[in-house]
């Protein structure tokens, strides 16, 4: 399992609102079409009684956790109550929390990510599309249509680029085994090296596709990782042509001054014998010469 | 978002944070005046949102002779590209030691972190790669809302027990202003105590609007007018109009303009879920820049529609061609709506850039 798998029951904090409602049906059409589980519930405080396309809402994570078996939690919540409601699916000890939002204040992402792993929780995210195992179960917003089951393992700090590899990657007929999307944030939940530890531990993946931007150095973490793991690693960053010292986007992608620019990270993963593609489409041909 | 030295020293001294005495003018014929309320000796500080600003000549001393004619030459000073509107008048201060003290977040501990060092005054960053073991540096658990002692003790050493005031009031600013960073650098020992000489607060840009700040000033204004429609948008200088959905799509979509030898004019991402009038007013903003010659929109729905991006564009009906690439969620219905226009449309990204660059060529 790469944290869900086809039985886990999902809860979607956030049910009624316009994503949420959108959603919740994209994710149930989903799993009525590989006979998986799929949204149980829906969650929005005072909505309680409420139903979303069939799915029940309840007022709180516990009401809908004495109701139903939950294995994971989609958060669509505003960027104020995000941090909130991650600690309440923590509380309730929901094992996966994926986070959707965008724009959420970093304290409130360092206080709910801890919390969350005192819990024995794992959040992904925030500002994600969150995850899609082919053929078991999609958390979140990755358009099922673009994906096909198979042995590549994509994680990814975006989330439209993600879509663009993903479609690659289909269209050269090189299915994927998981895809997760962890977020672009300074802050987030699962890293990369995490979520390389979840393929290996998983067993299906045989090569793993790691997305990455400018900011930060987590994609050389998680790239070392799967090297010590002895698992076969393309990368692709995007950025190389980013100005510097300006914000395109993610809080996450600021170069900082000439600390993790997209060209210093594809030198320090070309250093590794990590093949780097220069744009999404050439990823499959990186594949097949692994 | 950057706070200003004058405004990180409000903060600070509202924190009990011991600052310089210091008057902000903003013009020569304050000077004078300023002067006389802060002290005898003074240093001017052009108060310029740069590194490096007293190599560049942004801090000049004066004393009551010469302070109208230092402050009328700084004020007529360009720092760095930028003009001085703003000069701090601060007490001149006899140093004996300078400390340095930061709290910023790690983002692969995913933890606050505090940087101190008794060996203040130098280069940060080269203290940090030449003598690690001079730069204190300890980690915070993210539930504190204020500092256990042990953590103070960590932080400050054999440093005087004063500092350790100041590493939990700096804690407690980092906490109540979101801040991804706030520093003191230098922190000074002089005949009056310990001071903060400089300070540095840069607040979370998630942040803003929960802490009162309705615009983001470090923000150019036709960027600060794209935010407000939910945009992140960079101008650039070439002739090839973008517009993505999600930054890393942009980012490799200008990637790939480079690739093929073009030049992009901007960065701008639509965000997630943009509706119809979002993406005709991100395409009117790109068309409006002077010298786009083709716009290429590469969108992929995933939480973005693509019928409402198709509406978006038909309604915004600009002169230059327009390059569509659009996939994903209801797919179908933003591709016939396009095509029924007229709209050139292309099945991958590579060839959609791929045009619009030969189209400027």
């Amino acid at each position: 399992m790469i944290y869900a798998g086809k039985n886990t029951g999902i809860l979607v904090q956030g049910a009624t609102g316009s994503q949420g409602k959108f959603h919740i049906n994209l994710m149930n059409a989903y799993a009525k079409q590989v006979g998986g589980t799929g949204v149980v519930a829906g969650m929005t405080p005072g909505k309680a009684g409420q139903e979303v396309f069939g799915v029940p809402v309840y007022n709180s994570v516990m009401d809908a956790a004495e109701e139903h078996e939950i294995g994971a939690s989609v958060i669509f919540v505003p960027a104020g109550g995000c941090g909130d409601a991650i600690m309440e699916a923590a509380d309730a000890r929901i094992p996966t929390i994926v986070t959707i939002t965008e724009h959420v204040p970093v304290h409130d992402i360092m206080r709910a990510v801890a919390y969350a792993g005192s819990r024995g929780s794992r959040v992904i995210g925030p500002n994600c599309p969150g995850m899609l195992v082919p053929d078991e179960c999609k958390l979140g917003i990755i358009p099922a249509n673009l994906c096909m089951k198979g042995d590549v393992g994509v994680v990814s700090r975006s989330g439209t680029l993600t879509y663009q590899v993903i479609a690659e990657l289909t269209s050269a007929g090189l299915g994927q085994s998981g895809i997760i999307g962890i977020g672009g944030d300074a802050v987030i939940g699962q890293t990369f090296s995490e979520v390389v530890d979840e393929f290996h531990a998983d067993g299906r993946t045989k090569t793993i596709v790691l997305i990455g931007e400018v900011g930060g150095s987590l994609e050389i973490d998680g790239a070392r990782r799967a090297l010590d793991l002895g698992m076969p690693i393309v990368s692709y960053i995007a950025g190389v042509s980013a100005p510097k010292e300006k914000r395109m986007g993610h809080a996450g992608a600021i170069v900082e001054g000439g600390e993790g620019d997209a060209a210093s990270k594809i030198e320090r993963l070309r250093g590794l014998d990590i093949p780097v593609a220069t744009r999404p489409s050439e990823i499959p041909a990186l594949i097949r010469s692994m | 978002m950057k706070f200003r030295e004058y405004e990180a020293k409000q903060i600070f001294r509202e924190s009990g944070i011991p600052v310089p005495k210091s008057v902000l003018i903003n013009s020569a014929e304050e000077a004078k005046p300023a002067l006389e309320k802060v002290a005898e000796k003074v240093v001017l500080k052009a108060q310029v949102d740069v590194g490096g600003r007293g190599k560049a000549g942004g801090i000049l001393p004066a004393t009551a002779e010469n302070i109208s004619e230092v402050a009328r030459d700084l004020f007529g000073k360009t720092i760095k590209g930028l003009s001085v509107e703003k000069i701090l008048v601060e007490e001149a201060l006899e140093i004996s030691h300078e400390y340095y003290l930061s709290i910023t977040i790690d983002r692969a501990k995913k933890m606050p972190l505090i940087l101190f060092s008794s060996e203040g005054g130098v280069e940060i960053e080269t203290l940090a790669k030449e003598r690690p073991e001079a730069l204190r540096r300890v980690y915070v658990d993210p539930s504190f809302v204020t500092l256990p002692d042990f953590i103070v003790r960590n932080v400050i050493g054999n440093a005087p027990k004063e500092i350790g005031k100041i590493v939990r009031d700096l804690f407690a600013v980092f906490r109540s202003k979101d801040a991804v960073l706030a520093e003191i650098n230098p922190l000074v020992m002089t005949q009056k105590g310990i001071l903060a000489a400089d300070g540095k607060i840069i607040l979370d840009d998630n942040s803003l609007t929960r802490q009162g700040i309705s615009e983001n000033r470090d923000l150019t204004p036709r960027e600060a007018e794209a935010e407000k429609h939910g945009f992140s948008y960079v101008e650039l200088d070439g002739d090839i109009g973008v517009i993505g959905n999600g930054a890393g799509l942009t980012m490799a979509t200008l990637d790939i303009i480079s690739h093929y030898h073009g030049k992009a004019a901007n960065f701008l991402d639509v965000g997630g879920g943009a509706a119809s009038d979002r993406v005709m007013y991100a395409v009117r903003l790109v068309a409006s820049m002077p010298g786009v010659k083709v716009i290429v929109v590469n969108l992929l729905g995933g939480i973005t529609r693509c019928d409402e991006v198709a509406k978006g564009i038909i309604e915004a009906g600009v002169p230059q061609p327009v390059i569509v690439r659009i996939a994903g969620t209801n797919e179908e219905e933003g591709r016939r709506l396009l095509q029924e226009c007229g709209y050139v449309m292309s099945d991958t990204m590579d060839a959609a850039i791929r045009q619009a660059v030969e189209a400027v060529q």
